[in-house]
């Protein structure tokens, strides 16, 4: 994506996107409702017109050369944009003679979804939303396509089957499959991407590897004492008190951790503690927290408004 | 090509049981016209009845004393293909084909499926236009088939030459095409099938009425030429055995300029979410 902007009259939906997203690498595209994801996604499908910049795929403008764009494309549509009067199985015989591929990963991926052929034998019209989401997947990668486009893959799925859906994406990137997802599903992003892009109002404010995301930010301490916190936390070096309420603080922490460690070690009301490495939703939420407070240092936590917004990634 | 013919099969198959209904009400529709001519005594007891019809009436119904000498039985059988009742039979079928292949195919998201994979807008486009043809071309040929098998079912008097039929189905074929392309220029455009259904009756509605009253009305002659029905004329066709070469060409160009119109529309608009 270059320079990719879409405006909805006065709304700048995508305000000039510059996005690369390497071969080969599952790429996690990450943002609340409204930030921008589903535009950039619909504008990378060629169901809209960028109002200025250009999205390409394989070198192709996915608006102006749409066909050999989508050559070699995987798109999860819509559970609930799937003609109801078919059955499972003619409706992936229909999405594959489209694509001109044979299924080659059907089978693996019914069995992987577990999908039996007895649904599949079924009209659509008679499956929960969970198995449309399901049909839908199958349809998107049976073909094994270079590509995939997952918008919320993992919407309708039970934990278990998103499990198995995950281990799937491992095995598609494993043949070379690119895959382009967005979720709300932060841990599941976690556990499937190598890299994210964060957006937010339509801008990307964060493109990195998981792993480099991580080391750009803070572990976390919680210590609880058996008495009051103590003073002298926030002059330790690399340390920064987050939380502090009754017995228990929360620290954000440098790159060392013995100047805290030599703290605690000289003192015997030490409760409990606990080390944690930062996780994709702290830095996420540090991300639109910063935001909201005027400047940009990703800091993950002690957000007054990261409830309000986990809710609103929950939605 | 095949992958047009596929989507063409497609929507016309979600379709299917309602374009059946239809169909099946269309033939009935004109498989009861020879027999209530027949019940009436054929063509010579329904002179009988229209010579008792006042002139004011005649005229409103289009049954006037010159229309009445010169058509015969098949005059009298051609009322079938203008009965507003058939009209609108053909007119749900081909609209409602139009509205929801591509519109109501846009607002459910459905037009989805085709549009992720390397297939071209013009292509998804084109199974619509084709899938219009092939309603128009079974909408015209059903109407005659009903009226063939309710001449053979009660052999009203009076002369009757079954291949003029052919030219009605000309005609009609002509008219539906153009209806049809006109409602599917309209869902290139909008976004739901309610929308383009609306649209498209206002449109057929207000043509049936600017030709209709303009043939009792002269103040309306003068824009009778804007409404299609002005190039539909089954009368002509089945007393004659020739359709309107003129009148069949105005409304196969309508059809294309609308359907071309609707190509430029749906490759270059945005999709709604």
């Amino acid at each position: 994506m270059s320079k990719l902007t879409k405006r909805y009259g006065p709304v700048t939906a995508l305000d000039g996107i510059d996005l690369v997203v390497p071969r080969g690498v599952t790429f996690g595209f990450l943002g609340p409702n409204g930030a921008g994801k589903t535009t950039a996604i619909r504008l990378l499908m060629g169901f809209v017109r960028p109002t200025a910049g250009t999205a390409r795929l394989w070198g192709h403008d996915c608006w102006r050369d749409g066909v050999r764009a989508r050559a070699d494309l995987g798109f999860l549509v819509p559970a609930d944009a799937l003609y109801p009067d078919m059955s499972g199985e003619a409706l992936l015989d229909y999405m594959a003679s489209l694509s001109a591929k044979p299924p080659v990963l059907r089978r693996l991926l019914l069995d992987a979804l577990e999908l039996g052929n007895d649904a599949l034998g079924r009209r659509l019209n008679t499956y929960s939303k969970g198995m449309k989401q399901k049909l839908a997947l199958t349809a998107a990668m049976q073909t094994s396509p270079a590509l995939l486009v997952l918008d919320e893959p993992t919407d309708g799925l039970d934990p278990l089957i998103q499990r198995s859906f995950e281990g799937v994406l491992r095995d598609l990137r494993d043949r070379g499959t690119t895959i382009f997802m967005s979720s709300h599903d932060l841990a599941e992003v976690e556990r499937t991407c190598e890299r994210v892009a964060i957006i937010r109002d339509g801008r990307v404010v964060a493109e990195q590897t998981i792993a480099d995301l991580k080391d750009l930010h803070r572990r976390v301490a919680e210590i609880i004492f058996a008495g009051a916190v103590p003073e002298g936390l926030d002059s330790l070096a690399g340390v920064h008190v987050v939380e502090r309420e009754g017995s228990r603080v929360v620290l954000a922490l440098g790159d060392s951790v013995t100047p805290l460690l030599q703290f605690l070690g000289d003192r015997d009301d030490v409760v409990d503690l606990l080390l944690s490495p930062p996780r994709l939703e702290d830095i996420f939420l540090g991300f639109y927290d910063s935001s909201r407070n005027g400047h940009d240092t990703g800091e993950p936590i002690g957000s007054s408004n990261a409830p309000e917004l986990a809710a609103r990634m929950r939605e | 090509m095949s992958a047009i013919v596929r989507m063409t099969g497609r929507v016309l198959r979600s379709g299917l049981p309602g374009l059946i209904a239809l169909l099946a009400g269309l033939a009935l529709f004109e498989f009861v016209q020879p027999l209530v001519i027949a019940s009436f005594g054929g063509a010579q007891g329904l002179d009988a009845i229209m010579d008792r019809i006042p002139p004011a009436l005649q005229a409103f119904t289009r049954t006037r004393p010159e229309f009445l000498a010169l058509s015969g039985l098949a005059g009298y059988l051609s009322l079938g293909f203008t009965h507003p009742l058939y009209i609108v039979l053909a007119g749900a079928a081909v609209i409602g084909f139009a509205a929801r292949a591509l519109a109501g195919e846009i607002d459910r998201g459905i037009v989805q499926i085709p549009l992720a994979r390397p297939i071209s807008r013009s292509a998804v486009y084109m199974s619509r236009v084709l899938g219009v043809a092939t309603i128009c071309g079974l909408l015209a040929v059903t109407g005659p088939a009903g009226m063939v098998a309710g001449l053979l079912y009660a052999r009203p008097q009076g002369e009757f030459v079954y291949g003029h039929l052919g030219a009605v189905a000309l005609n009609g074929l002509a008219l539906f095409w153009a209806i049809g392309a006109l409602s599917l220029w309209g869902s290139a455009a909008a976004s739901t099938a309610g929308r383009v259904v609306a649209w498209a009756i206002s449109l057929l509605v207000l043509s049936y009425f600017i030709d209709y009253f303009a043939g009792i009305w002269t103040p309306l002659q003068a824009i009778a030429f804007l409404s299609i029905f002005a190039y539909y004329d089954p009368t002509a066709a089945l007393v004659s055995g020739h359709a309107n070469g003129t009148s069949v060409a105005t409304l196969a160009v309508v059809g294309a300029v609308a359907a071309l119109a609707g190509l430029v529309t749906f490759t270059r608009r945005d999709l709604p979410a």
